[in-house]
């Protein structure tokens, strides 16, 4: 037993392009004379040497014209070799184009059987295999119709079947699985892994490189004839991918610029690079639309935006976690980053106590000593009945008919007064609707199915979503309105909806805050990436280190350093960053107002947290960003 | 030794390769039409009375039962045409096969070769219904028509290599073909005798140069005199066949790799 199925050494093929074009004798004649029988040589494949054992599985990539079909062909020997070697042991199954050899005048009967010849196998053998080639190829209803009136799929079952009858020692599969339905696929793939681990050795070519990856433990990268790369097919795959994303990407490039030095006029001109803006113009950018982003900000994310301090990423604009359950938004927003598995379990700090958060079991066992939930919630139900609180009037009223003193005093209180700049007994009871108490030993904050941060960043993300999309930093939509009125046809707004209208009506309120960054020269300043202060005496709202994000890049690359953010509740006020829009009754009735002017901008689409004045968390405002460009694009979404 | 030994392996692998394309080129040729195998007799039947009409008001000398006469000429060029015009486009025509699968490439051209070769037989009933219609007598001699036909099938198989190979390179070799055959048929006494109306070089140039009068002098013999060839013609038979297989195979051989450039 020879231990290489193939060995190629050397192998070099070349083709005459000029003298293969000539196929007559009457032109052979007439340029033989005028001496022009010239001799242009093309080499489809050159110093190709390859080892390939018995039962391994190799992938060939490259594009079109490399050399790929080429190779296998002149492993199937029908090919000859200019120059080198090919030895083959064993029996080849070719699969270079399914159904060659089949005659479509023929029946289908008729032609299993001359197929099966083609490709060597006796008479003999094929009646032994005939009811196997039928029950595989599903035609048993069809067998004695012509195949002419065949579909190509019923062709493509025919062929696979007969070629796959027995396992051969080495299957040579080219591009032909590609046509016929996911069933008859799977059912080739299904049969290929069979023969795969009953030790036959696989030569498979494909433009799809997934199914390199998961069919091949090797792959060979070819271009121009060449051995580009060659290796375990996860690395060639990515390898190739990767080069043919940034060739694609080149190239889109090139004719964004050269649209650009044109002059030409966008299709939609968007306000704002958070994440609305963002998913928007990749969403229009997918479907052949030409977007121009505009920020006023000098740098891209919006509020996600976070930026790279000695390596650490720093959530500029606060903490944000990414969480949600909705499947296809998570499915969406990895498309355009690797997520780590953080969960948010921050803590709460109150005085010279430390508890868990949300109110857990945790949380609960700290305050009172107790063990059970049964126990926790007589305490609770006791401390509520105690107060006597049927109609609450204000904040304080409705945290205490909750939640019960306890927790109110430590964990609420401080912490809302902060964050409102008032007393809680002057807020609307209607802010805290239900404040949720867990009665498991779960730290876990949010309930959603997926949660994580991007590793490297919410910034990489959001430059992924702009691929191919322009973006002008550091520009006033209204000032580009005003000198480029004519740039574009439609408008993706994401700024606030007042300033739109030059508030028009008055100002709508929001909530603001305030970060004071700061490094600190410890590695680990508090053990949590968010640490929330509840007693009113410390005058920030909580402290985040960064570094907490993500705790595998600092595995990676420990510092001995740290960057902290105290966060500052603060009242907006016109001129500094709007962040939380205030939806009491006054201002929603306000920005109702605005919206029905809103709704008479035929060109303008408003959206995102201050454009339609909303609080969204990050997976709302995709969710929201895709169901909007799939309207104004006439796209159904499920 | 070695490879010849492997030549004939392969040829063995493939022997129900070529019966399969044997049986599809009859298959074919019989499933669709009306008549079906009838027409393997009718068609050299119904141009034997059109020529035997012609030919007896036209030529001067009557040729004593002219149909036999020129049956058993012409069922052999007929063969030999079919086979070899066939074997010609049939590398070039499976050319979509030969581009995805290995398979020898002169299969296709010996197995039209052979496909020809049957049909012939299978028509041999149109000279059987005119013997017995024109009551001309059957000699033992038939016997030794199998061996004329073993000789000219190895001669067209040479042939047929030849044309083969040569049509991969150059297309338009179909046409100069069919107007060598059409002159090769008028320079075969197959509707007319060679007689002494003809000039001597005309005699010597048929009978030393033109392959095809030996095969059909050796069927004469044997269908309508009754005679047993003689030698010059018999041996002769045998050679010219064996050398023609020898060009056709060397030039095929010489060639084969590079088809897959031209096709």
């Amino acid at each position: 037993m020879a231990k290489y199925a193939i060995e190629v050494e050397n192998v070099k093929i070349r083709f005459n392009l000029a003298s293969e074009k000539v196929d007559n004798l009457k032109e052979y004649a007439i340029k033989l004379m005028k001496h022009e029988l010239m001799f242009q040589e093309f080499l489809a494949l050159q110093d190709i040497s390859l080892k390939i054992k018995k039962g391994e599985s190799w992938g060939f990539v490259g594009a079109n014209g490399s050399g790929k079909s080429t190779l296998l062909k002149t492993i199937s020997g029908i090919l000859q070799p200019y120059e080198g070697t090919v030895k083959v042991n064993g029996r080849i199954a070719p699969l270079i184009e399914l159904g060659a050899g089949i005659d479509p005048q023929l029946t289908a009967r008729e032609n299993i059987y001359l197929n099966g010849m083609v490709l060597g196998h006796s008479r003999e053998f094929m009646e032994k295999h005939f009811d196997e080639i039928v029950e595989f190829s599903n035609l048993d209803k069809f067998l004695d119709s012509p195949v002419k009136n065949f579909s190509s799929g019923m062709k493509a079952r025919l062929g696979f079947a007969v070629a796959t009858v027995v396992n051969p020692d080495i299957l040579v599969v080219d591009e032909v699985l590609e046509v016929g339905d996911m069933r008859f696929r799977r059912k080739c793939n299904e049969r290929m892994q069979q023969m795969l681990s009953g030790g036959t050795t696989l030569l498979y070519v494909s433009h799809n490189i997934e199914s390199v990856r998961n069919l091949c433990q090797y792959a060979v990268w070819l271009d121009e004839g060449k051995i580009r790369m060659i290796g375990p097919s996860s690395e060639v795959c990515d390898a190739y991918a990767a080069e043919q994303e940034e060739q694609v990407q080149k190239k889109q490039k090139e004719k964004r610029e050269r649209l650009r030095k044109e002059g030409r006029k966008y299709d939609y001109l968007i306000v704002g690079a958070g994440l609305y803006g963002a998913v928007f113009a990749r969403e229009l950018m997918k479907r052949g639309k030409r977007c121009l982003v505009i920020d006023r900000r000098s740098h891209i994310g919006g509020n996600i935006y976070t930026e790279d301090v000695d390596g650490i990423q720093v959530h500029k604009y606060g903490a944000h976690i990414f969480h949600t359950s909705n499947q296809r938004v998570w499915k969406y927003v990895n498309r355009f980053a690797d997520f780590n598995n953080y969960i948010n379990s921050p803590v709460a700090v109150y005085k010279d106590e430390l508890y868990n958060l949300p109110f857990n079991m945790n949380t609960f066992s700290k305050l009172w000593g107790l063990k059970k939930p049964q126990e926790v919630q007589a305490k609770i139900a006791e401390q509520i009945a105690d107060l006597h609180i049927t109609d609450p009037q204000n904040l304080e009223e409705q945290a205490l008919s909750l939640v019960g003193r306890d927790v109110y005093e430590k964990l609420v209180k401080g912490y809302t007064e902060k964050q409102w700049g008032r007393d809680c007994r002057e807020l609307p009871a209607f802010i805290i609707r239900r404040l949720p108490l867990r009665f498991t030993y779960n730290n876990n904050y949010f309930n959603d199915f997926y949660q994580g941060i991007p590793r490297g960043g919410y910034t990489g993300m959001v430059e992924k979503l702009l691929t191919n999309v322009d973006v002008m930093l550091e520009t006033d939509f209204f000032e580009y309105r005003k000198e480029h009125p004519d740039m574009f046809d439609k408008v993706i707004y994401t700024g606030m909806i007042d300033e739109y209208f030059d508030f028009c009506y008055g100002h709508l309120e929001y909530r603001s805050v305030r970060f004071e960054t700061e490094r600190v020269e410890e590695a680990n300043y508090q053990g949590n990436a968010v640490v929330n202060y509840t007693d009113r005496e410390v005058p920030y709202t909580r402290v985040i280190e960064h570094k907490h994000f993500e705790p595998e890049a600092e595995q990676e690359n420990p510092k001995d350093f740290s960057i902290i953010s105290r966060e500052y509740s603060m009242e907006w006020k016109p001129g500094i960053d709007p962040y939380y829009p205030v939806n009491d009754e006054k201002n929603n009735a306000l920005y109702e107002k605005y919206r029905a002017l809103a709704e008479q901008e035929k060109n303008v689409i408003f959206g995102g947290r201050l454009g339609s004045y909303k609080y969204y968390d990050m997976d709302k405002v995709i969710e929201a960003a895709l169901a909007d460009s799939a309207k104004e694009l006439n796209i159904w979404i499920q | 030794m070695d490879l010849l030994r492997y030549r004939i392996k392969t040829l063995f692998k493939y022997k129900d390769l070529i019966q399969e394309l044997v049986a599809r080129d009859l298959k074919l040729k019989y499933r669709r039409s009306f008549l079906g195998y009838i027409w393997s007799v009718l068609n050299p039947l119904l141009t034997m009375i059109v020529l035997t009409i012609v030919f007896t008001h036209l030529l001067g000398k009557k040729i004593e039962n002219y149909p036999v006469y020129l049956l058993s000429g012409r069922m052999l060029y007929d063969f030999l045409k079919a086979s070899t015009t066939n074997a010609m486009k049939s590398v070039v025509g499976n050319a979509a096969l030969l581009r995805k699968v290995y398979v020898p490439k002169y299969i296709f051209t010996l197995a039209k070769v052979t496909s020809c070769m049957v049909d012939m037989v299978l028509s041999l009933g149109a000279l059987f219904i005119v013997m017995v219609a024109t009551g001309s007598q059957f000699h033992l001699t038939l016997f030794l028509l199998p061996l004329v036909i073993l000789q000219l099938y190895i001669f067209c198989c040479g042939l047929g290599f030849l044309l083969a190979q040569l049509n991969v390179f150059f297309r338009d070799i179909q046409y100069i073909y069919s107007v060598v055959l059409t002159a090769w048929m008028y320079f075969t006494p197959i509707i007319y005798q060679l007689d002494d109306r003809f000039p001597r070089w005309f005699h010597i140039a048929v009978k030393g140069f033109n392959p095809l009068y030996y095969y059909i002098a050796q069927s004469r013999d044997i269908i309508y005199y009754g005679n047993i060839p003689g030698p010059r013609v018999f041996w002769g038979g045998w050679l010219i066949a064996f050398v023609m297989l020898a060009i056709g195979v060397w030039s095929f051989q010489r060639s084969k790799d590079k088809f897959i450039l031209y096709i």
